[in-house]
């Protein structure tokens, strides 16, 4: 009934670019939308790789834009009330100290998981402290190709 | 600079395979510090059965989790994958997951209450030798000190210190409390060996404690090591004695047959004086039983046992409970038992305040029910 969660020491993840990494951790970048970014799709696997939009933080006033389609999304870097821990899951079947495997659901509670072998395990990989948020509704852009 | 974003080329597998937690500055600051290797490697547990909260346990503290759903969603960004990276242009970044709950940490009391009904039945007496012998089949009500790590919702420090105030023994791996009655017989033993061998309260010899017991009162020496440990501290084999613990332990002992019929005040003190011995009678004192005993309304100089540790934790049921004991209470009376729920005097009058209401008459404050919802 332990979830293990480890931190993890150092990486050799790819670093993001500069004008990315600057905003709080050189690896992650959290971007907050209003509402989800919903695609069609038949197979979720569809959508693998796909392109979303255009990225852009202005170097001189900091500002982040997000251009998808024909919409252009503002935005700001906002410092977080609380610095986030970003958690992956590992799932290792290697010999875990407990036989027996629990996850969480979204409340935060512990529901069995049947499977023996394999142990859910956290990684704390990052702290976050700032982040994108795209806080205005998404204007249109007219007289630009795309 | 643009930067092409995308959903990651594993995207579809790699969903809610994150997530984010909102952490405490004192959590913040132990992560980072392990990132910088300025600590020893970390880990975390969250503990829970099914049916539960879940918490989180640092290696000193324990901390409640919660789910909070956003109405917003978080992308989680990174650079793709370096065996991808061909397929994407110049610092094009990929959505790895959508994330639309954080998981939020308060600071939260270690549950060690459970540790009561774990181990009823399976008090540590004299007899144990005995039933060492037929051990096998009792294998299945054993419980032990790694089931209570995963059950008990509690960081290792914390519940290691609640075993030691519960005064709970592990004998090899088994986790066995014990008789409160037994205890203090033992303490009695140590008492008159540390006068008899001629020890130092400050620096007790460990090993010659232990081997007496051992010879002369067939004491296992994991037992008289872990009392020692509870009533003091051990360094460098030496046990610096907390009499004083002893002192109340013993006394406890003797107070605890009078739960229903009290006892004068001067012959619980003779009893207790007899019971520690001449060398260290200077230290009885009522004081040590503070929150332990009530003086009968009608005669201060009878004593009952009444502890505050068998009172509810919550505040207001606690305060039921004292106001059905008795109707009115002066403030000196009720303070030792609101002692382990306030941390300090502060804290004891707000309660006061919220729980009970004060009147003044030629004696003082009295404090009475604040409700009387039965008339």
């Amino acid at each position: 009934m332990i979830i293990p969660i480890t931190i993890a020491s150092s990486s050799t993840n790819p670093k993001l670019p500069p004008g990315l990494a600057k905003i709080s951790h050189d690896e992650i970048v959290l971007v907050e939308l209003q509402g989800t970014l919903e695609v069609e799709y038949n197979h979720p696997s569809e959508r693998d790789g796909k392109l979303v939009g255009k990225l852009k933080v202005e170097e001189a006033t900091n500002k982040p834009t997000l251009r998808i389609g024909h919409h252009l999304l503002e935005g700001k870097i906002a410092t977080l009330p609380k610095p986030l821990a970003v958690l992956i899951r590992s799932n290792t079947t290697s010999s875990a100290p407990s036989d027996r495997v629990y996850v969480h659901d979204q409340e935060g509670d512990a529901i069995m998981n049947h499977i023996d072998t394999v142990t859910a395990n956290w990684n704390v990989v990052a702290i976050v402290k700032r982040k994108i948020v795209f806080y205005k509704r998404p204007m249109p852009i007219v007289g630009r190709p795309t | 600079m643009e930067h092409d974003l995308s959903f990651s080329p594993s995207s579809s597998t790699d969903g809610s395979s994150y997530k984010l937690m909102e952490l405490p500055q004192d959590l913040c600051t132990l992560i980072e510090d392990s990132f910088d290797h300025k600590s020893t490697p970390l880990s975390f547990s969250v503990k829970g059965q099914p049916g539960e909260d879940a918490v989180l346990c640092t290696s000193e503290k324990t901390y409640t989790m919660r789910s909070v759903v956003l109405s917003n969603s978080v992308l989680i960004v990174t650079p793709p994958p370096d065996a991808l990276s061909t397929d994407f242009s110049d610092g094009a970044v990929v959505i790895r997951d959508q994330v639309n709950e954080i998981i939020e940490l308060a600071p939260s009391v270690p549950k060690l209450y459970k540790l009561g009904g774990m181990l009823r039945g399976r008090d540590y007496d004299e007899h144990q030798e005995d039933e060492d012998e037929n051990e096998e089949n009792e294998n299945n009500n054993k419980f032990t000190y790694e089931e209570a790590k995963s059950q008990i919702q509690a960081s290792d420090a914390e519940l290691d210190h609640g075993l030691k105030v519960r005064h709970i023994l592990n004998i090899r791996g088994e986790l066995r409390p014990i008789s409160p009655s037994y205890l203090a017989r033992l303490l009695q033993l140590f008492l008159n060996l540390l006068v008899s061998l001629a020890l130092s309260l400050d620096a007790a010899h460990v090993e010659r404690l232990s081997s007496a017991l051992a010879d002369e009162h067939q004491i296992p020496r994991t037992v008289s090591t872990q009392i020692m440990s509870w009533f003091g501290d051990i360094k460098e084999g030496k046990w610096k004695v907390n009499i004083e613990s002893v002192i109340k332990e013993v006394g406890l002992e003797t107070l605890r047959r009078y739960k229903d019929e009290p006892i004068e005040k001067d012959i619980l003190l003779a009893k207790w004086k007899g019971l520690v011995g001449d060398t260290y009678e200077c230290f009885v004192s009522l004081s040590l039983l503070s929150g332990n005993y009530l003086a009968l309304p009608n005669d201060m100089n009878k004593l009952k046992y009444f502890p505050a540790s068998s009172l509810p934790v919550d505040p207001a049921p606690r305060f039921a409970d004292l106001f059905l004991t008795r109707s009115r209470w002066k403030v000196e009376d009720i303070s030792p038992f609101l002692a382990d729920i306030a941390i300090n005097s502060k804290e004891r009058d707000k309660l006061l305040l919220k729980f009970a209401r004060g009147t003044t008459d030629a004696e003082g404050v009295w404090y009475t029910a604040r409700a009387q919802y039965n008339g």
